[in-house]
């Protein structure tokens, strides 16, 4: 569905990413994880066309580019307009015939119901998260690309969230989120890709991530993480 | 387009829903104004009056060696007051409309009663409907000129008077309509009179000799009387007067310059600020990345917040200018002009306003950089006299923004060229400002 290859970002002359090659797949879930200034906001945002990489190329294995939806870590709404009022206004401007309707079926999905009239910058963080994700897919994306959707939410808000998106998975959207949890990386994801320094280390599964550290055939969430440290730690250290 | 749109109305939804800003947007202009207009209006300003002469006979008065007409009277009183030439109509309705300060009248058979000194010539000043320090201040003006003036006659008259004194007393070559001719004069009249006096008393005729007496006494008389030339100094003393009336009508007084300069404060301020913010609450909100990913490109982002600034210029301008008419002396009028300047000011400063505010990573500082750069800026566009200040604010659009909203209120008839130039620069830094915006937001997208 996604196939980039070589991509590379430089922000006057510092590294950001270099060389990264990545394929997502139509209903597939794939974790980007890897610590602070790793490079996976940039490579999302590569994908998300909100950067243009400075080498490097992205394909589609369809004849048409997918639509991608992007949820940026901070929510990008208007705080002070309502959920309802934010869809309608990205349904509109992603072209929707009727904005109206959209908003109201997203207010649904998105169990906005009771905040809708709200204005944004007076709800909880979970439901902006939501209301974040749900502007996400006002344009009808096939492709999801999530900066950290987690990070700030509290576990149940986090439960309640990977809810929503494991049924987006199901109906066939591919989804990229970044996250800094391995063991996030490892429930949710079926695939992860690890970036530090700007680097693809590795993409695989969390299964083959420990077999390659020699810690065990199994993968549970302890093992995943000590393979994961052994994994960054040198490419940190040379940083 | 409809994406612009769409942006559109959630500013103006946003704008309305905050009572604050709406209040701040009404209130503070005419804060500014009324501030603004009674600082600038001082009586050191050059006033506007109106001349209106009626006196179309050409004819020229001698003073001394040269002669003057109107034309050259009305080009010693520019010197005192900046002079519009007008009908006496055109006069009366900018006077009313509050275009100029005043309006002098040189009556029909001004040139006439000054050469013949028979009837004393008047010039008439109405100050209508003008505040009372302005009116005081162009009457002191014209008071000034016509003292001039009359003392640049007296000397002229004094110097024809005494000429004709020597020569009825000393007689000589003179010219009379045309016509040189030898006079006799008085003394050289004596010694005739005397010596015919003594050739009849040598002839035995001392009876036709003495009746010749009255004669030489008269001579003598006149002689002493014209030697001390009082009548035509009296007469030449004050050749004009000037009648000074005040029409009974008038409301609070307002200068038009001082409410141009208002107007140009306010809503410079107020486009700029505006523009600024709503350009960085975008980014601010964190939405400016989201809507670069092709839901609407940069120049139809910049274009939406300069139609917004632009709708907020209007609002308020129209809602200055109602004010003024309702409540001032001050005659508005030209609204299909005013429209068009105030959409086109708010489309400049909408786009000063952008550039500024995106330039700057939140809406505080934003706002900061934009107040920053709009004051000296204003400010320079307020000194349209001073050469480099003019040029610096030409380049901006206070300068033009200031220059039109001068000539709709000011100038008593509008040239069509001009003000279509004027509008036409406004323009034009709409565009480039609104260029150089977009260049920014581009960048702004990506970030």
């Amino acid at each position: 569905m996604l196939v980039a290859r070589g991509l590379g970002r430089r922000y006057r002359g510092v590294v950001a990413l270099e060389d990264v090659d990545a394929q997502l797949y139509a209903g597939e879930s794939v974790a980007l994880i890897g610590p602070n200034g790793a490079g996976k906001t940039t490579l999302l945002a590569i994908l998300a066309g909100v950067t243009r990489a400075t080498t490097g190329s992205i394909a589609w294995a369809d004849e048409a580019a997918p639509r991608i939806g992007w949820v940026p870590q901070r929510p990008a709404l208007y705080q002070r307009l309502t959920p309802r009022e934010n869809l309608r206004l990205f349904a509109g401007l992603e072209g929707a015939a009727d904005a109206d309707a959209l908003a109201e079926e997203l207010i649904g999905r998105a169990d906005l119901g009771e905040f809708a009239d709200r204005p944004a910058g007076k709800l909880s963080t979970g439901t902006v998260q939501r209301l974040n994700l749900a502007i996400a897919l006002a344009g009808r994306p096939s492709v999801l690309l999530l900066d950290e959707p987690t990070a700030t939410l509290s576990p149940d808000q986090r439960h309640r969230l990977w809810e929503w998106l494991g049924a987006l998975r199901e109906e066939g959207m591919a989804l990229l989120f970044a996250t800094q949890s391995v063991d996030e990386a490892m429930r949710r994801g079926d695939r992860m890709l690890v970036l530090t320094a700007g680097r693809l280390l590795f993409s695989g599964t969390s299964e083959e991530m420990v077999r390659a550290h020699g810690i065990g055939p199994g993968a549970d969430a302890e093992a995943a993480e000590m393979a994961f440290m052994r994994l960054v730690a040198p490419a940190e250290g040379a940083a | 387009m409809k994406a612009a749109a769409l942006v559109l109305g959630k500013d103006l939804r946003l704008l309305v829903r905050t009572p604050a800003v709406l209040l701040i947007l009404v209130v503070f202009p005419l804060l500014v104004a009324a501030l603004v207009a009674l600082a600038l209006q001082s009586d050191e300003r050059r006033p506007d009056v109106a001349v209106v002469n009626l006196d179309t006979s050409g004819r020229t008065v001698a003073v001394g060696e040269s002669r003057l007409s109107i034309d050259d009277y009305i080009a010693r009183l520019s010197e005192d007051v900046d002079v519009r030439r007008l009908d006496a109509e055109s006069a009366a309705s900018a006077l009313d409309a509050g275009r100029v300060s005043a309006v002098l009248t040189i009556p029909a058979g001004f040139i006439s009663d000054l050469q013949a000194g028979v009837r004393q010539p008047a010039l008439l000043l109405d100050t209508s409907r003008r505040s009372p320090i302005e009116a005081d201040a162009i009457v002191r003006n014209l008071e000034a000129a016509v003292y001039r003036l009359n003392q640049r006659l007296a000397i002229g008259y004094v110097d024809q008077v005494l000429r004709l004194v020597d020569l009825v007393v000393e007689g000589g070559r003179a010219g009379f309509f045309g016509r040189t001719g030898d006079a006799l004069g008085l003394r050289r009249s004596r010694a005739l009179v005397t010596g015919v006096q003594e050739r009849l008393r040598a002839g035995g005729q001392p009876g036709a000799a003495g009746e010749l007496e009255p004669l030489i006494n008269f001579i003598d008389e006149t002689q002493r009387n014209l030697d001390l030339a009082k009548p035509a100094a009296n007469a030449i003393r004050a050749p004009i007067e000037l009648r000074v009336s005040e029409s009974a009508q008038g409301r609070e007084p307002l200068s038009a310059f001082g409410f141009a300069g208002a107007l140009l404060v306010s809503l410079g301020l107020a486009g700029v600020l505006l523009a600024a913010a709503a350009i960085s609450s975008e980014r601010e909100d964190q939405v400016l990345v989201r809507l670069g990913r092709g839901l609407i490109s940069a120049w139809a982002l910049v274009a939406e917040k300069m139609v917004f600034t632009a709708l907020a210029c209007l609002v308020i301008g129209l809602t200055l200018l109602g004010v003024v008419a309702a409540f001032t002396s001050l005659a508005v009028g030209r609204w299909p002009l005013w429209l068009a300047t105030l959409v086109l000011a708010g489309l400049a400063f909408g786009a000063f306003g952008v550039l500024a505010g995106a330039l700057a990573r939140e809406t505080r500082t934003a706002l900061l950089v934009a107040l920053m750069l709009a004051l000296p800026l204003l400010a320079l566009g307020l000194l349209p006299d001073a050469t480099v200040a003019s040029a610096v604010s030409q380049v901006v659009p206070f300068g033009p923004a200031f220059d039109a909203f001068q000539t709709l209120l000011v100038e008593p008839s509008i040239s069509g060229g001009d003000m279509a130039r004027t509008l036409a620069h406004l323009a034009l830094l709409a565009a480039v400002f609104g260029g150089g915006a977009a260049l920014v937001v581009r960048r702004r997208f990506a970030a």
